[in-house]
């Protein structure tokens, strides 16, 4: 038999300023299984839970209901005063009488007290059909798997490995860095970019606790937190990198020449390559695409008439350890781990949708990143900065921001963050370099907020650089220059700026492939394709999927310390997860009769969190079982069953019917 | 009537075939009934007995219910178009393996009403307003294709029934239901119904009462009727099967229109699309309540 205690909660005056609390202690005294109702200040301080405790034992109290505040806030402090009073923490209800009675009936307190009593009634009759619960351990594997190699995976990775955790990092393209890599300068500091990320790439390579994957892709993920099994695409390099030591040799003798992705077009790679010189691994793979080798077995194959191109393979032939596999194919890796972070950063934003900025058809006008190359030391112009048209230095540039960003109509809504740092960032060094140099910047507002921003700002404008507030709407060539027309807002008139070269102040925008990848991470996105942490402000590196972290730029614009800060945050998060030997599961998921299931098995296409999954018993029938471990206890399949086989532990039919039914009686 | 006959013999040799062959160990399909006039199902197990199956206007049952019960045996079945969709139905539910089953659809003009000992002409309200004469799913399709497909409205009844106020509806619903014996033999001829414990027998949570009473006959009524939303394929049985005429396909086809103007969707058609229920596309939410 239930013997249920209610304790009805004043909160100050937040309930009893509106609710007659003596009322519903008396009203809840005349309850069915009720043995005993008490009112307090606050249920949730030190003295009100101990009355609680006291009540329990004194009164042999085997259900309790909290009428207090919303059970987001307090559920768990009492679920733990009633197991230090010795009741299972699940055979407790709470009836939500501030948020749910108090707060939004202030006008009546007639009817509030009405509410309240009716709330409790409920609870008191879902209570009564309370079980006992008990939360699961499962184990977990301690093992992290990092989604990219920019810089916010390899400071995760990092942090994670120095925990002592083993660590996977994926990175799609042949050599981790990331974007950070493909910089010159950073602002404020003018720290040189690769200077300070090299030796971060190197320590990731050298780790004992790190395995990295590079032209490798997560392809899908099974499981759950702790318990992750992930199929991981090695894309085929053509070259051996058990046997490859980096050389150099094959590289620089291939005769074959392609546009360099890291140089974003600026200058030309061999067709077996490295990105950059520091990249890590420091050892190439074979573009198939434009080699002479495939370029003849492509012929070959689709029969051509004339005469094949020349066969090559001259790196395999001068490759002193035989590393040339021309037999690699793509592999797929299944392996386990207990936590992922995704932090698969951001692709510059594409501006050749801007038709009146002549992107793409006008060769001086080139983007951020472009300049960034070009004046990298160690990039395809060893720093010099000349225009693409004529090879000379350019004496007037003009900057222009927020391109694919804050933009409405081109779909953009969101600020890029760091576009604003990087033209003054421009300005200063192009000024540097050439002391002649004239820079102009239209802008829409100039946003400078973290430490030392605004101090850089201001050093740009001194160096010279004219700020010109407005947009700008045409580029047309003339007489071998390019004459910027827009309008200057402050005063109110339209310029014509003559420029030698002008640059797009691109924004960040989510990577290809992320919305696929989000999917196979049960994470939320939103309309930017931009990953969804779990609350912006709380748990700014979690997601709403158990194991999952994000870090870095894919959850929206970000600069390279907020990248380092998150990427460290995230690794600390999987660093508290790995510091337990076993996952404590919550108990209050679905489970399925199976001898009402008819298999139909239409549950586990509704499932959001696929926690379904088949099982064919000894009699020959296909039933559903509930992977509890995965269940998140949303109840879908409760609703979605016809056959009424699943039950969700804590909100079973029979307690929420119970509860229902409890308002006519 | 020699198209019946042709039907027929077609029927009886391909069943034999099949049986004889050991493709399938029962051919579940109708036999003359012991008034000489109507149809009853048949199970036919050995060869020599495929002679006794026939085809014609009197062969108004829905068979592919019992497919439930020869679960994993090799069967073949003879199917209406109607009845196909059930099939369809039912392998989209994990119920049937499609494998096991050898489907005889039969082109169908539409079947009579049945009357107690005499032969009827009168073609079923459902067969007048059909549009699909063909089976969706056979392996082997016994008949004529027809020669131009019939146009007509398909829903008249329920069009009708939308046109009268709330009030009027509800007045006749509560007159209908009112005479429910709740015998529960709509239940058995459908074959969407196939739930390991009906709800109507559960007593915890009890969700009707367990007396025959207008309250409870509604809820029993209602919420079969929700079970089959976006599920019932239109073949009537609930209809023809209830002693005391309750019209229950139009409250089911009411809902199966509902599904078909809001998700494009008829159960049935085919056994790969997932049902509404169980999918979700941003657009939907859009279409409620419009």
């Amino acid at each position: 038999m239930a013997r249920i205690g209610v304790f009805i909660c004043h909160c100050g005056t937040n309930i009893a300023g509106t609710v007659d609390i003596n009322g519903v202690v008396e009203a809840a005294k005349q309850m069915p299984m009720v043995v005993h109702a008490a009112e307090n200040k606050y249920n949730c301080s030190e003295p009100g839970q101990a009355l609680i405790r006291d009540a329990i034992v004194e009164h042999r109290l085997n259900r309790v209901v909290i009428a207090a505040c919303s059970p987001r806030m307090h559920e768990n402090t009492f679920r733990k005063t009633v197991a230090a009073a010795g009741l299972n923490p699940y055979l407790l209800e709470i009836a939500n009488l501030r948020e749910h009675c108090s707060w939004v009936h202030g006008d009546g307190k007639e009817a509030a007290t009405i509410k309240a009593m009716e709330l409790i009634r409920m609870a008191v009759a879902k209570v009564a059909r309370h079980e006992q619960l008990f939360p699961k351990q499962v184990p977990l594997t301690k093992r992290a798997l990092i989604i990219g190699g920019g810089i916010s995976g390899i400071q995760a990775a990092l942090d994670i490995a120095n925990a002592g955790h083993k660590v996977v990092l994926v990175e799609r393209e042949p050599t981790i860095g990331g974007r950070m890599a493909q910089l010159d300068k950073t602002f404020p500091t003018l720290d040189c970019s690769s200077c300070i990320l090299t030796p971060k790439m190197v320590e990731v390579a050298q780790h004992p606790n790190i395995t990295l994957l590079t032209s490798a892709e997560v392809k899908e993920v099974k499981g759950f937190v702790g318990n992750f099994e992930v199929s991981i695409l090695q894309k085929t390099r053509k070259v051996d990198h058990t046997k490859c030591t980096g050389c150099g040799i094959c590289w620089q003798k291939c005769p074959e020449k392609a546009p360099s992705e890291f140089d974003v077009g600026m200058g030309k790679r061999t067709s077996i390559y490295i990105p950059f010189p520091q990249a890590v691994p420091p050892k190439p793979v074979i573009d198939t695409s434009s080699c002479r080798y495939y370029k003849y077995l492509r012929f070959m194959e689709e029969k051509k008439e004339g005469k094949p191109p020349p066969q090559c393979r001259v790196c395999e032939k001068l490759c002193p350890v035989n590393a040339i596999d021309w037999e690699q194919k793509d592999e797929i890796l299944t392996e386990k781990f207990g936590a992922i972070i995704v932090a698969t950063g951001y692709k510059p934003f594409d501006p050749t949708i801007y038709s009146e900025l002549g992107f793409g058809r006008h060769p001086d006008v080139i983007t951020g990143l472009q300049l960034e190359r070009m004046m990298s030391a160690s990039g395809p112009a060893s720093g010099e900065v000349t225009r693409p048209s004529t090879g000379e230095h350019p004496k007037d540039v003009v900057f222009l921001t927020c391109v694919g960003s804050r933009d409405e109509q081109r779909g953009r809504t969101y600020c890029s963050k760091v576009c604003c740092m990087y033209i003054a960032k421009h300005a200063i060094m192009l000024k540097e370099h050439d002391p002649e140099v004239q820079c102009y910047v239209f802008y829409m507002d100039v946003r400078t907020v973290s430490k030392d921003y605004e101090e850089f700002y201001k050093r740009a404008q001194e160096s010279g650089t004219i700020y010109i507030r407005g947009k700008v709407s045409q580029i047309r060539q003339e007489d071998g220059k390019l004459i910027v027309r827009g309008e200057d807002t402050l005063l109110g008139e339209m310029v014509e700026i003559p420029a030698d070269m002008v640059v797009l102040a691109i924004g960040m925008e989510h990577n290809p492939g992320a919305v696929e990848l989000a999917q196979a991470l049960k994470v939320s996105y939103d309309v930017n394709e931009l990953f969804i942490e779990a609350h912006p402000k709380l748990r700014p590196v979690e997601t709403m999927s158990d194991g999952v972290f994000v870090a870095g730029a894919c959850v929206g614009p970000r600069d390279i310390p907020e990248s380092v800060a998150s990427g460290g945050a995230a690794a600390a998060k999987v660093a508290v997860l790995f510091s337990q030997d076993f996952l404590t599961t919550d108990p209050m998921v679905a489970v399925i009769d199976q001898m009402k299931c008819g298999g139909c098995l239409l549950c586990t296409k509704v499932c959001p969190f696929k926690a379904i999954d088949t099982q064919v018993l000894r009699d020959g029938r296909t039933v559903a079982v509930v992977n509890e471990s995965l269940c998140k206890g949303c109840g879908l399949c409760v609703a979605a069953c016809r056959f009424g086989a699943p039950n969700l532990r804590g909100f079973t039919q029979q307690q929420l019917l119970a509860e229902v039914t409890s308002l006519w009686q | 009537m020699s198209a019946a006959m042709d039907q027929t013999a077609q029927i009886r040799q391909k069943a034999r075939e099949l049986l004889e062959n050991k493709v399938v160990d029962c051919v579940i399909g109708y036999e003359r009934a012991t008034d000489g006039v109507n149809a009853r199902p048949l199970f036919v197990y050995e060869p020599e007995e495929a002679d006794r199956l026939i085809f014609d206007q009197t062969c108004t049952h829905n068979l592919t219910r019992y497919l439930l019960n020869r679960k994993g045996k090799p069967t073949a079945i003879v199917v209406k178009p109607c009845d196909s969709r059930a099939i369809n139905l039912l392998l989209n539910e994990s119920q049937l393996q499609r494998e096991k089953i050898h489907i005889i659809g039969v082109v169908c003009p539409g079947v009579v009403e049945r009357q107690w000992r005499q032969a009827s002409a009168k073609l079923l309200n459902a067969c007048q307003v059909c549009q699909q004469h063909v089976p969706v799913i056979y392996d082997v399709l016994v008949g004529e294709l027809p020669s131009e497909p019939t146009v007509a409205e398909h829903y008249p009844d329920v069009v009708e029934m939308e046109a009268k106020s709330a009030e009027e509806r509800q007045v006749f619903w509560k007159e209908q239901f009112s005479r429910c014996i709740r015998c529960y033999a709509c239940r058995q001829a459908c074959p969407g119904c196939y739930c390991p414990e009906c709800f109507a027998e559960r007593l915890d949570p009890l969700w009707v009462g367990i007396r025959i009473a207008p309250g409870e006959n509604e809820v029993w009524n209602t919420i079969r009727a929700f079970h089959l939303a976006g599920r019932c394929i239109g073949c009537y049985q609930c209809e023809q099967v209830c002693p005391v005429d309750i019209p229950l396909s139009l409250l089911n086809r009411k809902l199966e229109k509902e599904v078909l103007g809001l998700f494009n969707f008829q159960a049935g058609m085919d056994a790969e699309t997932s049902p509404p229920f169980s999918t979700f596309k941003k657009e939907e939410k859009l279409g409620i309540g419009e």
